[in-house]
């Protein structure tokens, strides 16, 4: 039976594991390989000479790296706080409404980003459906809400909230009713009882929310692009820049992997210490 | 330790609240699509259906419509069977490096996806493939075919492993095994993840920005126009694309309760 | 053990829509009293149990600790605290940070703290090298003690138990009932213990109460219970018996002796025979009650022997007998008898009483 459990498992793993291997492990193996290569050539078969990571740090590329680490992170911790408290109803006090509000949610996931965003900037600029409907009321209007920082970092929070929300549920749904009762029963304060049972129980959850948003808001562009307009640049768009209109391919490559192996060696930090057979329920 | 039902109450309220507002831009390009003015400003002073008609009657969207099913019909069925093998080695199999597989299918999950189509187009040029529909969907494949894993194996997990040893001491083979007891009962999930699969790459963008070369989807032409300033078509195709999704994931779930149903009626 | 009741429960109601769980119920607990309460599921006691450690609010009645009302109190300010099923040890904390968390949330000094839980470790006979090891170490009995280590150094006034034991083998349960009981006395605290088992109870308990429907049926010391049930219920539920209708007493098919016919004359209820009580009598042998059946199967029990014997046109019979007086297996008729002293009558009337 364990023999053929092996061989079983090896044969399933294999489609997905090779395809995998040669349409995302070789690529991004390809970025690091373009990232060495002299300025604005086409092709690996040229000699290594690092230039491109010169550029990136004696070109203020931090700075790009700095925002768009600082708009996540933000975006990473206002999430938690809105988040906490749904995911909490969801995984002890709902019933049938967190099913509601399971699927309302996973919805929007496949409404594509793009449109979303667009909705926000019809909804949040000058004539919108805020302004414009204020204007209409009161009288006065003001200038829109569009193309700053704060509405950034709202955009990434709008568009990530799933991200965070359920594996927070799964988070929060595997600490045991008995030990929460147990504290309270002991004594505990409603807060103790959340610094002390729920926060550090709940702990895988919280880690694999944060991360994901972190990270997948880190690598984000449209955000930046439909509601930011130019009030910052992030990495992501100076990586597309350095590709198109650039046309230099080891800078974007170059700049790709500052991405990669920031976020890269997160997601494998998170991942390697997630057990995910617990998480996901396994018998 | 009971939550009050005031307590209840409220988050139920916040619970509202986050739905409405997840769901108020989607009002706000509705409206827009059925504002007859060419340069949309609130409120709305004339209603109009024009747009639609001549959004369907248009030829460019008849053809971004035919790209954007191809990739995401073609993308189902593949990660449907890639996804439902997967998920056996990802759930269901103890072997030598599962843990490690289990990560791995993780990570592109994980990846900034306008990197990801950026190394593939790299990728595709550099083995000498030129980029169209065909490179769109290994681009979509790379993000949707782990998730579709993920998704069955949540299904994987809850089976019970007995189920399996009792077919095959009851004489099936490998293959009897999977075709009559593994298939029907990860159906469910198997079916779930091809509806993900089919929406996430019919609302994909960042995959197919950079791997669909001369070709175009709908929401890649969605964000060109954005970009380049306002049309009024933007806003109109855009509640179409929704509006697809929406009937899809309508009959997806009504075929699930419907089925539910059949059984539970069968089992009482 | 003082006079003075700890615990005071006053007419308790508890309604779930429309189910109601408990009906007014009554009961007195005295300070330092080992008080069990036992029955199936679903009689109530599980409700009752989340009254009293205030996980729950009744719908009527009140609870009194001493000379305060605390039916209304939360669980988190009661002096009392609770063993649970799953013993709710804290997964993500050692065994001295589980013992000590009660002492945490009062802000004892950490020096302080720990020389209480190596105390109590010492106390519940675990060696002091646990203090830092995961739970997920510990045995099912270790689990056990750091659960209980860590209710005593909450100091309750009462010590509830919710069946912590029933997830234990036979023999491992067996070594905790006595030390429970042990440490119930070394402690001098009031325990009540809820089980379905009321094997459990009798080992440890002063008291019985036995529970259905969200009503005591009988409060007693474990032996008035077995001996003198006060319905049919209680007889059934303390283990293997046998139970006649007596009518103006009569029961058909029961010859009985002179003794007996005076004793019960004029009496209806219904009699209760424990299956050890009767005997199989020798071909001559007299007894106060005597009955005849043919045996129709047959338990080995150890050192007893036990039959279930068939009687026409009414109720099989059990019997229970030391081996060396056994008669032969199935298919044997049997003349069987007991005494008056071993006679319990429940009168009809006292079926619904509760305590």
């Amino acid at each position: 039976m364990q023999r053929r459990d092996r061989q079983l498992g090896l044969l399933y793993a294999l489609p997905i594991g090779v395809f995998l291997a040669v349409a995302f492990l070789a690529p991004i193996l390809l970025v690091a390989a373009f990232s060495t290569m002299p300025p604005k050539v086409f092709s690996i078969w040229n000699m290594p000479d690092f230039s491109a990571y010169y550029t990136v740090i004696t070109q203020g590329y931090w700075k790009t790296v700095a925002w768009s680490l600082g708009m996540s992170m933000a975006a990473t911790l206002i999430l938690f706080v809105v988040c906490w408290p749904l995911a909490y109803g969801m995984a002890k006090v709902f019933g049938r409404f967190s099913l509601v509000l399971t699927i309302g949610v996973v919805m929007t996931l496949f409404v594509s980003e793009n449109i979303r965003l667009f909705g926000w900037v019809l909804t949040l600029m000058k004539g919108g459906l805020v302004e414009g409907y204020i204007r209409a009321w009161t009288g006065t209007g003001f200038d829109g809400l569009l193309y700053n920082v704060p509405v950034i970092v709202f955009g990434l929070c709008y568009v990530y909230l799933p991200f965070m929300l359920f594996p927070l549920a799964q988070g929060i749904a595997m600490v045991p009713e008995d030990a929460r009762a147990a504290a309270f029963d002991l004594g505990a304060t409603r807060w103790q009882i959340f610094r002390e049972i729920e926060l550090p129980l709940a702990m895988p959850g919280i880690l694999v929310g944060s991360l994901l948003t972190f990270v997948l808001a880190a690598g984000a562009l449209a955000e930046t692009k439909l509601l930011g307009g130019q009030a910052v640049i992030v990495i992501a768009e100076e990586v597309e820049t350095a590709f198109t209109y650039g046309q230099n391919w080891p800078l974007g490559a170059a700049l790709a992997m500052v991405l990669i192996v920031i976020v890269g060696g997160i997601a494998i930090w998170g991942i390697g210490r997630a057990d995910l057979d617990r998480m996901m329920g396994r018998r | 330790m009971r939550t009050s039902r005031l307590m209840g109450w409220l988050l139920v309220a916040y619970g509202c609240a986050v739905l409405a507002f997840l769901y108020l831009p989607l009002v706000s390009v509705g409206l827009a699509s059925i504002s007859k003015a060419r340069y949309l400003t609130f409120p709305i002073r004339r209603y109009a259906y024009d747009w639609y008609g001549e959004a369907l009657a248009s030829d460019t969207v008849r053809d971004l419509l035919l790209v954007s099913l191809k990739v995401a019909g073609i993308v189902t069925v593949l990660s449907m069977v890639i996804g439902f093998l997967g998920a056996l080695a990802f759930a269901r199999y103890s072997w030598r490096f599962r843990k490690a597989y289990q990560k791995l299918i993780l990570l592109p999950i994980f990846f900034p996806q306008t990197v990801l189509g950026l190394a593939l187009l790299m990728w595709f040029n550099t083995v000498g493939i030129i980029p169209s529909w065909k490179t769109a969907v290994v681009a979509h494949l790379v993000w949707i075919a782990p998730i579709a894993t993920l998704v069955i194996s949540i299904r994987a997990y809850s089976f019970d492993p007995a189920l399996e040893e009792a077919a095959r001491d009851m004489g099936a083979t490998t293959w009897d095994t999977l075709r009559e007891v593994t298939i029907p009962l990860l159906m469910p999930g198997v079916i779930s993840a091809g509806l993900f699969a089919f929406l996430l790459s019919w609302g994909n963008f960042p995959l197919s920005l950079f791997t669909t070369g001369a070709d175009s989807t709908l929401p890649e032409w969605l964000y060109a126009k954005m970009v380049s300033g306002y049309s009024p078509l933007v806003p109109t195709v855009g509640i179409l694309t929704v509006g697809t999704s929406a009937v899809l994931l309508a009959l997806g779930l009504t075929a699930a309760l419907i089925f539910k149903r059949a059984r539970a009626a069968r089992n009482a | 053990m003082g006079d003075q009741p700890i615990l005071r429960i006053n007419a308790l109601t508890k309604r779930f829509n429309e189910f109601t769980a408990l009906h007014g119920i009554d009961l007195n607990v005295r300070d330092g009293e080992f008080l069990a309460i036992v029955g199936p599921s679903g009689s109530g006691k599980t409700t009752l149990i989340r009254l009293l450690v205030g996980m729950d609010e009744p719908t009527e009645g009140a609870i009194w600790l001493r000379d305060s009302r605390i039916d209304a109190v939360p669980a988190n300010k009661r002096p009392t605290c609770m063993v649970f099923q799953s013993l709710a040890l804290f997964p993500h904390r050692s065994v001295g940070q589980n013992i000590e968390f009660p002492l945490k949330l009062r802000k004892v000094a950490p020096a302080t703290r720990k020389a209480r839980a190596l105390e109590l470790l010492e106390l519940l006979r675990l060696p002091a090298s646990y203090y830092d090891k995961r739970i997920d170490e510990c045995s099912g009995g270790e689990k056990q003690r750091v659960a209980l280590a860590r209710a005593l150094a909450f100091d309750p006034e009462i010590l509830f138990f919710d069946e912590p034991l029933s997830a234990l083998d036979y023999r491992l349960r067996k070594t905790l009932e006595k030390e429970l009981k042990d440490l119930h006395r070394r402690t001098g605290k009031t325990f009540i213990y809820i089980t379905h088992s009321l094997e459990e109870a009798m080992v440890m308990s002063d008291r019985i109460a036995i529970m259905k429907a969200g009503r005591f049926e009988q409060i007693a010391p474990a032996a008035e219970i077995y001996a003198r049930p006060r319905s049919r219920f209680v007889a059934e539920f303390m283990g293997e018996v046998n139970l006649f209708d007596m009518v103006d007493g009569r029961v058909p098919g029961l010859r009985f002796g002179p003794r007996a016919s005076n004793l019960f004359v004029g009496q209806t209820g219904t009699l209760v025979v424990r299956p050890e009580s009767v005997a199989l009598l020798a071909p001559g042998e007299e007894a106060d009650v005597a009955l005849e059946g043919i045996i129709e199967s047959e338990y080995l029990l150890g050192s007893r022997v036990q039959y279930t014997v068939a009687r026409e046109g009414a109720a099989p019979v059990t019997v229970e007998v030391l081996r060396e007086n056994a008669v032969g297996g199935p298919g044997a008729p049997v003349v069987m008898g007991f005494g008056t002293s071993a006679c319990h009558l429940i009168a009809p009337e006292a079926r619904d009483a509760a305590a």
